[in-house]
């Protein structure tokens, strides 16, 4: 550059007017550090994020096979050309329950070279049991879990161990954020992940197939050349899917035809044991029939002998009872003769004194019978003497009385004994004997008065004789009578003592009859028992034997039934085999998927994020930098105006165009080239760690920030910053510098004044003051200024607009989603399984729980939804009564706020999830279903909806496209909008105490979640509101200051009229004031489209943010306008202050 | 020694870092009410000093300036300021007119922050613009924007009127009209008129002349009978 004095000269400019250069520098920096910054945040997020993959080496590729994968299929696929390498994983999900809510957990196998674990805490499991928990879950080392499949196959299906201990925690490249994919048990959302040994999983294939690309490490993740690479290798494994798939059939045929083979023998074996067991048991009918029939013979038999034996015994009875009647007539007869014998007794025991009186009276009558008789015979032998032929005969007579007294005597004790009737007869006899003797013997004195008369009565004697015979005859008939009667008593007492005797031998034998009786009785009477008892047993036997009969009949049936049977099964057996057969024959190629990263959950956000990133750089930096672009070639085009009479001077002494052009340009690319560099610098590593820092709040893995400098944005920022300044500074100079130096040095003619457009309204134009009228005449005047100021106050508004905006419409989509649509509190989800009746006690408890003002049943689940290529994982929601829907979940149009009802010819699908979906009402979604088809729906209604992507049914509706009626999982419930927060967490404990709640969730929380997650973006956009307060400082700064060196003589003019600093202040503050309000009113239009385009384009895809933004944030933008107007006003006023009132007495420049 | 204006060595030095310049060494001078007075003095004898002093817009460093009784000399930024508002009226040699303003909004952005403002209309007929009052700064020639000027500083009812080079930039016969204007003005109104000139040419149309030279009153001529403006030529 040209001669010492020039250099001089630009070193001084530059020490002159720091302010000038420093605020170009300084405007350049905020721009190009902003667009570069936000613009390379994009690569730098990409790159961070490979990085962060290439770390933990992630898969690039995962494949699965519907019938798992074998080593032989990892080994083909590791021949792709492209592919790096291969492993074979295993993972699955399972259910555990925790005191309070169940997880669902994605368990994978521990891999060697791919998807590495980072281990945050405690080590990598090593054995079986072991297993490495996600962060996320909250498991501290030690920690058991207790796995549930959650169908039902037992865990010990897939999983050697039921029971994992936490040896370790940490992360996975798998889940870079927080979402945990999906599941198909549970909830249908996976809660974490476990890491665990590959020898944890007992399954004969793997699940799937991680595989890395040749040189995929070195290109960027997220990348289109890595998509590329991906997509050709993607391409060339599916290429030989086919072909795996016939060998994984052709393995599975072989296999199943060996399994079919022995199922055919185990049918053949079954057949046969059947046959054999039928056989057996026909056989064993057949023994019990005959034994029963046997039985049956031998209990007629034993009934017949029983008969017999009860007409013996009954005979044997009635002979005992005849011997019994006759024991007792016997008896009878003994008690009649002992009272026979008794009373012979007592009446021999009464007559005996009597008789043995008479006896002895007639002893004694004898005697004197005898003495008379004796006297007879004496005076017989006397008279014999005379006749003694008489005497021979009465020696006779004389014998037979002495016998006589002895023989009453004798029966005189009788005995006790029972009489017979023979000898009572006897004793009767006898004593009637006795009694005829007592007489007989009462007449003894006849004889002896016969003797006297003898000789002379030899006749006499002989008479006497015979008398005396007589008399001796009739003693000896007294004698013998009383012999007899002596006899008679003797044996009547003998016959007494015999009867007795008799009586006593009678009574003994009575008694041995009766003995014998009784034993006969007894013997009867056992007999008796003992064919009672066999009688029961008989009977027991006839029972037993009919329950035999019913047994044999039972089993007779169970034998029908078991051959049914057993032939049915042998009939469904071979039906299966068939079938199995059949299915072999037309088994169906497993069907292989071959996915790239975007698999994992969230993972293609990142990408996405980037891009967002990538569409808010392309927009906001580039009006920033258009601004600040503006703004720096106005201060040099201005630069250049001001230096007229120098440039006019340098001119007139002779130096080249180019000479004077470089001073200014010179000035202007240090400026910019300074401020560029420092701009990239800073912005480039401040900005992209700043936003990717933010994004750590969804991606808190990823703590490794990478910033590298990013050239390509760094030399468009720089290039463009230098390029407008130099090019506009270029042209300033061109145009004067064009002008002849005379010209140069004089004064420009003085700018027009020309009335506005407002004058022509009187009314308004009247009623202005003074001062508003120069304003606004003022303003008008300087257009350009007005534009720019306008462009640039305007731009920082619409920046910060956008800004508080983006805030509102994330912040605000909670509100109005959990406030305004989804208005019910909370969810309570049931244990599966449940029956109606459990059902029925929760819907019971429910309503009686006063804190719960309303709820109704809901489904939910998790489904994909299709239209054409595009999908999208949604709730599918089921509302119970859909008549009461409104008071849970409001459809409603977004813009006009029309409200739908769902109904039972269509669903009503999420706004985000139709725009994504690209179908509108009327179109026809599917809902996809690998199982059993895909499911089509019609779309009636699509409704505002900002958090997830819901599809709504009408139970109706759900049962027509589904053809089953829906489980209802869930419950939604609301209480009084009174109520606080606590108390809502109170009423669901309550609530979750009961058996049949698996777990409650509120809706505040999620709405908390979704809070915690939207700060990330908080960070990004106090970013933008601070870069834009920024620009719009230096952009009223730079527009102030020009106005103010531009009008410094009209400022000069005023002071000297007497206008005191504030009013002049107020004279130029008005201007700035009105087109502070003015930019504002631009900028507020132009960041209402800005914040709609910047809305769409870093919206995430499960979310639809706000679309409106409220007034405070357009009043807070204005403010910080304001505030940023007033500061440089501020700033102003020292510089009004300073400018000096001799300017007005220079001539005009 | 006592009149309407009275300037008791006055003295103004400029330090320009290690050097002082003295711009006015110690002038002295009255002037009387009602008296058209002249200062005359080549380029750089301190004429626009003693103007910018008396005009309020710089203080003194030295000595009294006693404007009606009162020293401005002593007064404060503000002071000086309701000086220049309520007691002075400026005509500038450029005019420094408000070019988006009109000739009668010009007259009134002077008048608003007037004590006792005149009609802006009648000053400016009075001036002889009767008909241009809606003209813009631009639609006006140099004459009629020094009118409006004149208009504007007369219009505050001033006390003093302090006009610097006003012909300066106007061709010879606008600026004896405009000469004419301010002698009539000075006569009609009995307004205090200081003109600043380096025609000395006009010295013989003022009541008074003052002469300086290198930052000294060289002298000062009262002229008994004043000439018209019509009869200067220069």
């Amino acid at each position: 550059m040209g001669t010492k004095a020039t250099r001089k000269d630009f070193y001084m400019e530059i020490r002159k007017s720091p302010g000038r250069f420093l605020s170009i520098l300084f405007i350049v920096a905020l721009g190009v550090a902003f667009f570069s910054g936000i613009r390379s945040s994009e690569p730098s997020m990409r790159i961070t994020g490979d990085a962060y993959l290439d770390d933990s080496s992630l898969m690039d590729i995962k494949a699965v096979s519907t019938m798992g994968i074998t080593e032989d299929d990892i080994a083909a696929i590791e021949e792709v050309e492209g592919v790096w390498r291969a492993e074979g994983a295993y993972s699955a999900d399972f259910l555990t329950n925790t005191d309070e809510e169940q997880y669902a957990l994605h368990v994978m196998s521990l891999g060697d070279e791919m998807n590495m674990a980072e281990v945050t805490e405690g080590r990598l499991p090593e054995k079986v049991g072991e297993c490495l928990a996600d962060d996320r879950m909250g498991y501290e080392v030690g920690d058991k879990i207790v796995l549930l499949s959650g169908t039902d196959d037992p865990v010990s299906d897939t999983l050697k161990t039921e029971e994992l201990t936490v040896v370790g925690t940490g992360s996975s490249a798998c889940y870079i954020s927080l979402n945990r994919g999906s599941t198909t048990i549970g909830t249908g959302s996976i809660n974490g992940f476990l890491v665990v040994p590959e020898n944890t999983f007992d399954l004969d294939v793997y699940t799937e197939v991680y595989v890395q690309v040749e040189g995929a490490a070195d290109l960027t993740a997220f990348t289109d050349a890595y998509d590329e690479k991906i997509e050709a290798v993607i391409d060339r494994i599916e290429g030989i899917t086919d072909e795996r798939s016939e060998a994984r059939r052709q393995d599975i045929i072989d296999e199943a035809n060996e399994e079919l083979e022995d199922a055919r023998t185990e049918l053949a074996e079954g057949k046969a044991e059947a046959e054999a067991e039928l056989a057996d048991a026909a056989q064993k009918i057949a023994d019990g029939e005959s034994q029963i029939q046997e039985a049956r013979a031998e209990i007629e038999d034993g009934k017949k002998k029983i008969a017999d034996a009860k007409s013996t015994l009954n005979s044997k009875q009635k002979e005992l009872d005849s011997a019994k009647s006759e024991y007792y007539s016997g008896m009878q007869q003994l008690r009649n003769g002992k009272a026979a014998y008794e009373q012979g007794l007592a009446e021999f025991e009464a007559g005996r004194p009597e008789a043995e009186a008479k006896i002895q009276e007639g002893e004694a009558a004898l005697a004197q019978g005898r003495e008379q008789l004796d006297q007879g015979w004496a005076s017989y032998y006397e008279l014999l003497d005379a006749i003694k032929s008489l005497e021979a005969i009465l020696e006779g007579a004389g014998n037979q009385p002495n016998p006589e007294p002895v023989e009453p005597e004798q029966p005189g004790e009788p005995d006790p004994v029972a009489p017979d009737q023979s000898n009572q007869e006897q004793l009767e006899t006898v004593r009637a004997g006795q009694n005829r003797t007592g007489e007989q013997t009462g007449q003894p004195g006849q004889s002896a008065d016969l003797q006297a008369q003898l000789e002379v009565l030899k006749s006499q004697a002989a008479a006497a004789k015979q008398e005396l015979d007589a008399a001796e005859q009739e003693y000896s008939e007294q004698n013998a009578a009383l012999e007899a009667a002596r006899q008679q008593f003797q044996s009547a007492k003998q016959q007494l003592t015999g009867t007795k005797v008799m009586l006593d031998a009678n009574e003994s034998v009575l008694q041995q009859a009766y003995e014998q009786i009784q034993s006969g009785q007894s013997q009867i009477d056992s007999g008796w028992k003992e064919l009672k008892s066999q009688e029961t047993t008989l009977l027991s036997g006839e029972q037993e034997l009919e329950a035999k009969t019913q047994e044999l009949e039972d089993a007779k049936a169970d034998y029908e039934e078991g051959k049914k049977e057993a032939e049915e099964e042998i009939a469904d057996g071979e039906q299966k085999i068939a079938d199995a057969e059949a299915e072999l024959e037309d088994l169906d190629l497993p069907k292989w998927y071959v996915y790239d990263r975007s698999t994992l959950p969230e993972l293609n956000g990142y990408g996405e994020n980037a891009d967002r990133m990538r569409a808010i750089g392309q927009v906001f930096p580039v009006i920033f930098f258009l601004v600040a672009a503006l703004i720096s070639l106005t201060s040099m085009t201005r630069m250049v105006e001001e230096q007229r009479i120098e440039i006019g001077t340098m001119k007139a002494l002779g130096y080249s165009k180019r000479a004077i052009a470089g001073k200014y340009l010179g000035y202007a690319l240090l400026a910019t080239v300074g401020g560029s560099v420092i701009g990239v610098l800073i912005g480039e590593k401040l900005l992209p760690y700043i936003i990717i820092y933010a994004y750590g709040i969804i991606y808190p893995h990823v703590t490794h920030i990478l910033v590298p400098y990013n050239w390509t944005y760094a030399a468009i920022a720089s290039g463009a910053a230098i390029a407008c300044t130099t090019v506009a500074t270029f042209g300033a100079c061109y145009r004067e510098l064009g002008a002849q130096p005379a010209v140069l040095m004089r004064p420009p003619a003085p700018k027009k004044g020309k009335r506005v457009f407002l004058e022509r309204i009187g009314i308004i134009w009247k009623h202005l003051n003074f001062s508003w009228k120069s304003t606004i005449r003022n303003l008008m005047r300087y257009k350009k200024r007005f534009f720019m100021t306008i462009f640039g106050i305007g731009g920082c508004m619409a920046l910060m607009i956008v800004g508080f905006g983006l805030r509102d419409s994330i912040f605000e989509i909670a509100d109005i989603q959990y406030k305004e649509l989804q208005i019910y509190d909370g969810s309570i989800y049931l244990q599966e399984d449940l029956t109606e009746e459990d059902k029925n006690d929760l819907q019971a408890f429910l309503e009686k729980d006063k804190d719960v003002d309303r709820f109704m049943d809901a489904y939910m689940k998790n489904v994909t939804l299709t239209n054409g290529k595009k999908e999208r994982a949604t709730y599918e929601c089921v509302l119970g009564t859909p008549e009461e829907a409104e008071q849970y979940v409001h459809f409603r149009d977004r813009k006009t706020k029309e409200t739908y009802e769902l109904s039972d010819h269509g669903v009503i699908i999420s706004e985000k999830t139709a725009k994504l979906l690209d179908v509108k009402i009327g179109d026809t979604i599917y809902i996809k279903d690998e199982e059993t088809g895909n499911k089509e729906v019609k779309i009636e209604n699509i409704c505002e909806n900002y958090m997830g992507h819901y599809i709504y049914f009408t139970p109706v509706y759900y049962e027509e496209v589904f053809g089953e009626e829906p489980e209802y999982n869930s419950i939604f419930f609301a209480v009084d909008d009174s109520y606080s927060k606590k108390e809502l967490e109170d009423v669901g404990k309550e609530i979750l105490a009961e058996d049949e709640v698996l777990s409650v969730s509120y809706m505040h929380d999620i709405e908390k979640q979704l809070n915690d997650m939207l700060k990330s973006l908080n960070l990004v956009i106090v970013v933008l509101i601070i870069s834009a307060g920024m620009l719009a400082f230096v952009v009223l700064y730079n527009l102030n200051n020009i106005n103010i060196t531009e009008r410094q003589r009209e400022l000069a003019t005023l002071k000297v009229l007497g206008f005191y600093d504030p009013e002049v202040a107020a004279y130029v503050y008005r201007e700035n004031i009105l087109l502070t309000f003015i930019g504002a009113a631009v900028g507020v239009v132009f960041g209402k489209f800005l914040h709609l385009f910047v809305i769409q384009t870093v919206e995430v895809d499960a979310a639809m943010f706000g679309r409106t933004i409220n007034l405070p944030s357009y009043i807070y933008s204005l403010l910080f306008t304001l505030a940023f107007s007033m500061i440089v006003n501020g700033v102003m006023f020292f510089k009004l202050r300073k400018i000096d009132m001799v300017e007005s007495l220079k001539s005009i420049e | 020694m006592s009149g309407f204006v009275s300037l008791e060595d006055v003295k103004k030095i400029y330090r320009m870092g290690e050097v002082e310049i003295m711009a006015a060494a110690g002038i002295d001078f009255q002037i009387h009410k009602g008296e058209f007075a002249v200062v005359v003095g080549p380029s750089g004898a301190g004429k626009t000093t003693v103007l910018n002093i008396l005009g309020g817009m710089d203080t003194a460093s030295e000595g009294k300036v006693l404007v009606d009784g009162q020293d401005i000399a002593s007064y404060s930024q503000k002071q000086l300021t309701a000086y220049r508002r309520d007691d002075i009226g400026f005509v500038f040699q450029f005019y420094n007119l408000i070019p988006n303003l009109t000739a009668l909004e010009n007259v009134e952005l002077a008048l608003q922050i007037c004590k006792d403002p005149m009609d802006a209309r009648a000053v400016l007929e009075e001036v002889g613009l009767g008909e241009r009052l809606d003209n813009f700064p631009a639609q006006l020639s140099g004459g009629e924007q020094q009118r409006v000027s004149i208009a504007r500083a007369l219009a505050k009812n001033p006390k003093l009127l302090l006009c610097d080079e006003p012909t300066g930039a106007l061709d010879y016969n606008t600026g004896k009209s405009i000469l004419k204007l301010l002698q009539d003005t000075c006569r009609n109104k009995g307004m205090t008129v200081i003109l600043i000139t380096h025609n000395s040419a006009i010295a013989p149309m003022a009541d008074r002349v003052i002469k300086i030279k290198n930052g000294k009153v060289a002298d000062i001529i009262e002229n008994k009978h004043p000439v018209p403006v019509e009869t200067i030529e220069w």
